[in-house]
């Protein structure tokens, strides 16, 4: 009787918080897949098998035992996207999780701390931000070889400029709101003004940042390895098999197509997560009609 | 070098008969003068290498070398089966082992008027030789010196045997004396002698040339404008042909014919190519040092498979480290695919989990990454595990450099359709020090030896040193490259060349 | 006011030349270096020594640095080591294409953005939400080359409605502008619908809708100034990335940009041109970003620059 009851209240949860509900499942579904990629995949997905190469989807010419087709070298496309999600979505999550925590607090610190820590700060930024990534990447890279651990810092080293940006945007308009003000007054340390009045309102275009930055950083991997400094072959990723597909195209467009669609279902997951947990997050919104 | 041209009247068949064909023409027509042919159209051609420099001496690009040879005539061209034919010299005959003398062609002149003599030629050599900054000048450091025999003739003389010189030379365009004035104004509007003048260019862009009337060729040129655009990207290079905004493209991958052959107005050509893919070891480093393991290497490959599923049949197999048409090319026992005997070896040679590392410059090669990863899976199917490492360019090079490689993803196009630069390069003690680290006192003497005019000489000894070459598995040669080229219905009379060149000067457009 | 500016200018400057040190000193830290990429394969070490020294590559790290910013102040960028030619001739001959596409796709990145912003922020919760979200999720997750390259097997070659490449009349201009813009377009439109979201609600536009404004004044006059501020960080951002991160857009529609052009240069290690083109390129986002900023003061005044 209780499990029923709360299952009932789940799904009114649900009903009532759409957005976000299929965001999360997109998204669930997406991650428990190449989790689970060697019991789903039917196949290996670096086992080349030549007489099979370009293989057209199921549907499309192609065969049931190969339902998204075949690649270049004839492994089954479903499989490597999976294995392939593995590697893209840990190296994503890391990146904005890393770009995130970073931004955020060198956001915090320079628009909180004002005069020469904010000045230096940005400066900083501004150099950065001058340098094209791809630059940056390829002097880190080559200096260091590639491996993921440096590929999780190239990319998060693209990414926490923006938040910093935007939080620091945000905490100076905030920070002539009264009630931030009445709190100082009152005598609330500068960390717990930030902790309890600043940050919870970054919380929103943090969120929506990040969400926006999963897709980024996803694309960025592909990026890197269109230059030879991402996931080394064999071994899928997206951003590999997006690079691998582009002199298909023309005539194997489904090779690229895949990749590019798994990610563009992954994001808008993401985004809808996303905005689901800002709809949730930000009491000014929750009475809001259509 | 097959033949050279020692008198005049030791033409080509193909030389015959354009001479007898222009003198029927001129006795039946005597209202059209030589050279007079009526010109007409545009064409565009879409490259996949960008051209760098409007320099003849400053580059060692094969698209390059296509381009410039529109604008500037060299001493002597080579033909698609490698025979060498007059071009601004008539003749050339080696006096003795280390002197070359070349007779010019009268009655040409540059783009603006000027004739083209003597001086022009030892100008140009002595420009390539003299400095340093120059990239094809480390060829040319043999020349001891250039002289002028009377205004059409130039004597050569080189401090080693330079038997390769007139094959170097069909990439060397001649330059106007008057060039040397102020170097930087003449490149950046150069003139020449060839069937077209320098109309525009963007760097890294397009290059567009007009029409040469006074072309010394009759009849030649057949259009009035042509254009290069560099188009690395293959998509679009191929979208630009089917949608008739370019002529012709080269560079098609096999994976792709079909789609041109699908498109009306478009068709694909295709020639063995004088360039051969090759795998290439780091002889100084464990474990790939051990010759046994190279044998056992070359064993697991499954050549043909590459070249039938991979490659859809084009590219060929290689049966010299020379490609048929080139002197010094032979018939070697091929590299059978004898997986079984590989893992026999390897365990005899107590090689149980080897793992060796691959480099490949990014992009370099067409399906390069694909038939490693194939290759990959083959050797991984004898022990062998296979650690692909796709860096850019830079970062390739320099671990090769360095040594810290054990195979290396490699290529050799012989540009001057003719293998003493690549023996030289890849055979010799001082040439692969920073590149193989072979060394083999008996290759060398053979390759110094090689390098006299005489061809029954050098066809001799290149046989004797590839046997050896081959034998000790010194690198893997894949397979031999076809070049395929997309072109539009509308073009006459183009010809798919063997060394990649896109040749426009006897093309017409309908 | 006039001091908070002299600072920004004297802070732009000082990023700049932070700029050129680190480009300078990372270019020669690479591996690989340029004689061996402009030599061919088969050229002896003594010719790759002998370039090098020739290219002035032989000297101390300072000593290099202080000839180049010697040379620099005479607007001397040095000789590329690719095409040998004047590093800034290359570099400008490439502008027009760089500015006419950067341009271009701001346009259509500004306007699509916004609109699909806004719409969708006023059509909270509607299929139009939805469908407006699906497409700023295509456009920001699509691959840049994905969508070019159909775009152009679409329009180029299928319909022969558009030039498939190259920069030649505005034509040409279209595809590449739509293809740069699509990935900022997206961006845009949730920030904007975002912020739109959250300003549409506070306290102070109830009580303007309340008094009974037009719904549409309420919408343009205060939501948009101060949804401005995040969207005016992000655009500003975008400009530096689609300065330099066309790359993509440029090999494809194999547009003569100052993309492709400095990550050739960077591959080929051409540290003129790498060098001209950051220097260049930084500039102009320094003076973006300074013009944004001092945008901030003028739209929000509450802002503080102590």
């Amino acid at each position: 009787m209780a499990a029923r009851e709360d299952t009932g209240a789940l799904r009114r949860w649900g009903q009532r918080h759409p957005t976000m509900t299929i965001g999360g499942m997109l998204l669930g579904l997406v991650v428990l897949a190449s989790l689970f990629a060697p019991a789903v995949a039917r196949h290996d997905p670096i086992k080349p098998s030549f007489s099979q190469r370009l293989s057209p989807p199921w549907g499309l010419g192609g065969t049931p035992a190969h339902v998204l087709g075949t690649d270049n070298l004839g492994r089954d496309i479903l499989a490597r996207l999976l294995y392939g999600g593995r590697v893209s979505l840990a190296l994503a999550v890391a990146a904005v999780a890393i770009a995130g925590v970073v931004g955020v607090v060198v956001g915090l610190a320079a628009s909180w701390g004002g005069g020469t820590a904010d000045a230096v700060i940005m400066r900083v930024a501004d150099v950065q931000l001058a340098f094209p990534v791809i630059m940056l990447a390829i002097a880190i890279v080559a200096v260091v070889g590639t491996n993921p651990l440096t590929l999780v810092g190239v990319l998060a080293l693209s990414g926490w400029v923006l938040y910093a940006r935007t939080i620091r945007a945000h905490v100076l308009t905030i920070r002539g709101l009264d009630y931030i003000d009445a709190a100082a007054m009152l005598g609330a340390s500068d960390l717990r003004v930030i902790l309890r009045h600043v940050l919870p309102n970054t919380v929103a275009p943090i969120l929506v940042i990040g969400s926006s930055q999963f897709a980024t950083m996803v694309l960025l991997e592909s990026g890197l390895s269109f230059l030879g400094l991402g996931i080394q072959a064999p071994l899928p990723s997206w951003g590999s098999m997006l690079a691998e597909g582009r002199d298909y195209l023309s005539n194997a467009w489904w090779l690229a197509t895949a990749p590019g669609l798994m990610i563009a279902l992954v994001v808008l997951g993401a985004n809808l997560l996303g905005d689901g947990l800002r709809d949730l997050l930000d009491p000014t919104l929750r009475n809001v009609e259509g | 070098m097959r033949e050279q041209h020692s008198r005049p009247d030791h033409l080509g068949r193909r030389d015959f008969l354009a001479v007898t064909g222009t003198a029927l023409a001129l006795a039946s027509a005597p209202a059209l003068a030589a050279g007079q042919a009526k010109r007409s159209g545009e064409i565009a051609a879409g490259l996949s290498e960008r051209m760098l420099t409007l320099d003849p001496a400053n580059h060692y690009s094969i698209s390059t070398t296509s381009v410039l040879r529109h604008l500037f005539d060299p001493l002597v061209d080579v033909t698609n089966d490698s025979k060498f034919v007059p071009a601004l010299a008539e003749t050339w005959r080696p006096v003795n082992n280390t002197t070359w003398r070349f007779t010019l062609r009268k009655g040409v002149t540059f783009h603006d008027g000027t004739p083209f003599n003597a001086d022009s030629v030892v100008f140009t050599l002595r420009r390539v030789q003299g400095n340093a900054k120059l990239i094809k000048s480390f060829v040319y450091q043999d020349i001891e010196s250039v002289e002028k025999d009377g205004d059409y003739g130039v004597v050569v003389t080189s401090k080693r045997p330079f038997g390769s010189l007139p094959a170097h030379l069909t990439m060397l365009g001649m330059l106007p004396a008057s060039a040397g004035k102020n170097e930087e104004a003449f490149f950046q509007k150069p003139i020449g002698t060839g069937p077209f003048r320098f109309a525009s260019w963007t760097h890294g862009d397009q290059i567009a040339m007009t029409a040469n009337p006074t072309y010394w060729k009759p009849g030649i040129p057949k259009v009035e404008k042509v254009t290069f655009r560099f188009i690395p990207e293959l998509s679009t290079r191929t979208a630009a042909l089917r949608a008739g905004e370019l002529q012709v493209i080269d560079r098609v991958t096999p994976d792709l014919v079909e789609t041109l052959k699908g498109t009306r107005g478009v068709k694909v050509l295709d020639v063995p190519a004088i360039e051969a893919q090759r795998w290439i070891f780091q002889l100084g480093k464990e474990p790939v040092k051990d010759q046994r393991l190279r044998q056992a290497i070359s064993l697991a490959i499954d050549r043909g498979v590459i070249i039938k599923e991979l490659l859809r049949g084009y590219g060929r197999p290689v049966d010299s480290p020379v490609p048929p048409g080139l002197i010094g090319h032979m018939t070697l026992p091929p590299k059978v695919y004898d997986p079984e005997k590989a893992r026999q070896i390897l365990k005899q040679a107590g090689y149980a989990n080897v793992s060796v590392d691959i480099v490949l410059m990014k992009d370099f090669y067409p399906k390069q990454l694909e038939i490693t990863q194939a290759v990959a899976a083959m050797l991984g199917d004898v022990g062998i595990k296979l650690n692909i490492k796709n860096l850019e360019i830079a970062s390739a090079r320099e671990q090769r450099t360095a040594g810290t490689y054990d195979l290396f993803f490699s290529g050799w196009a012989h540009m001057p359709h003719d293998p003493d630069w690549y023996f030289g390069q890849w055979f010799t003690k001082a040439g692969s020090e920073k590149l193989t680290r072979y060394a083999n006192p008996r290759v060398e003497q053979l390759i110094a030896e090689g390098r006299v005019p005489d061809a029954k000489v050098r066809q001799a000894k290149y046989e004797e040193l590839e046997r050896i070459v081959w034998d000790e598995d010194a690198e893997i040669w894949l397979y031999y490259t076809v070049a395929i080229y997309g072109v539009s219905d509308r073009l006459r009379n183009f010809e798919a060349r063997r060394d990649y060149y896109v040749l426009l000067s006897d093309v017409s457009i309908v | 006011m006039k001091t908070y500016i002299l600072r920004r200018v004297a802070q732009s400057a000082l990023t700049l030349l932070g700029v050129s040190v680190l480009v300078f000193v990372i270019l020669r830290v690479l591996p690989g270096d340029p004689a061996r990429m402009l030599l061919p394969d088969g050229a002896p070490e003594s010719a790759v020594a002998e370039l090098n020294r020739q290219l002035g590559l032989r000297e101390p790290l300072i000593v290099q640095y202080g000839l180049f910013l010697r040379s620099v102040a005479r607007g001397d960028f040095g000789q590329s080591f690719q095409y040998r030619a004047p590093a800034l001739r290359v570099v400008v001959e490439r502008l027009p294409a760089t500015v006419q596409l950067t341009v271009a796709a701001m346009l259509v990145t500004i306007a699509a953005g916004v609109s699909l912003g806004i719409g969708t922020a006023v059509r909270r919760g509607t299929r139009y939400d939805v469908a407006g979200t699906i497409l700023a999720v295509l456009g920001q997750s699509l691959p840049n080359f994905w969508l070019g390259i159909m775009l152009i097997l679409l329009f180029g070659v299928a319909l022969r409605w558009l030039p498939t490449s190259g920069f030649a009349g505005w034509t040409s201009l279209v595809l590449p502008a739509v293809t740069l813009a699509a990935f900022p377009t997206a961006l845009v439109a949730r920030l904007t619908r975002s912020s739109m979201l959250e300003i549409l609600n506070r306290d102070y536009i109830r009580t303007g809708r309340a008094k009974g404004l037009a719904e549409r004044s309420v919408v343009l006059r205060h939501a948009l100034r101060n949804a401005a501020i995040p969207v005016l960080t992000v655009i500003g951002l975008q400009i530096g990335a689609l300065l330099g991160g066309a790359v993509i857009t440029e090999s494809v529609f194999a547009w003569p940009g100052m993309g492709k052009l400095i990550v050739d240069a960077i591959f080929f290690r051409d540290f003129p041109v790498v060098q001209t083109v950051l220097i260049l390129s930084a500039t102009v986002f320094v003076a973006i970003n300074l013009l944004v900023d001092l945008l901030y003061t003028v739209i929000d005044p509450r802002i503080r620059y102590s």
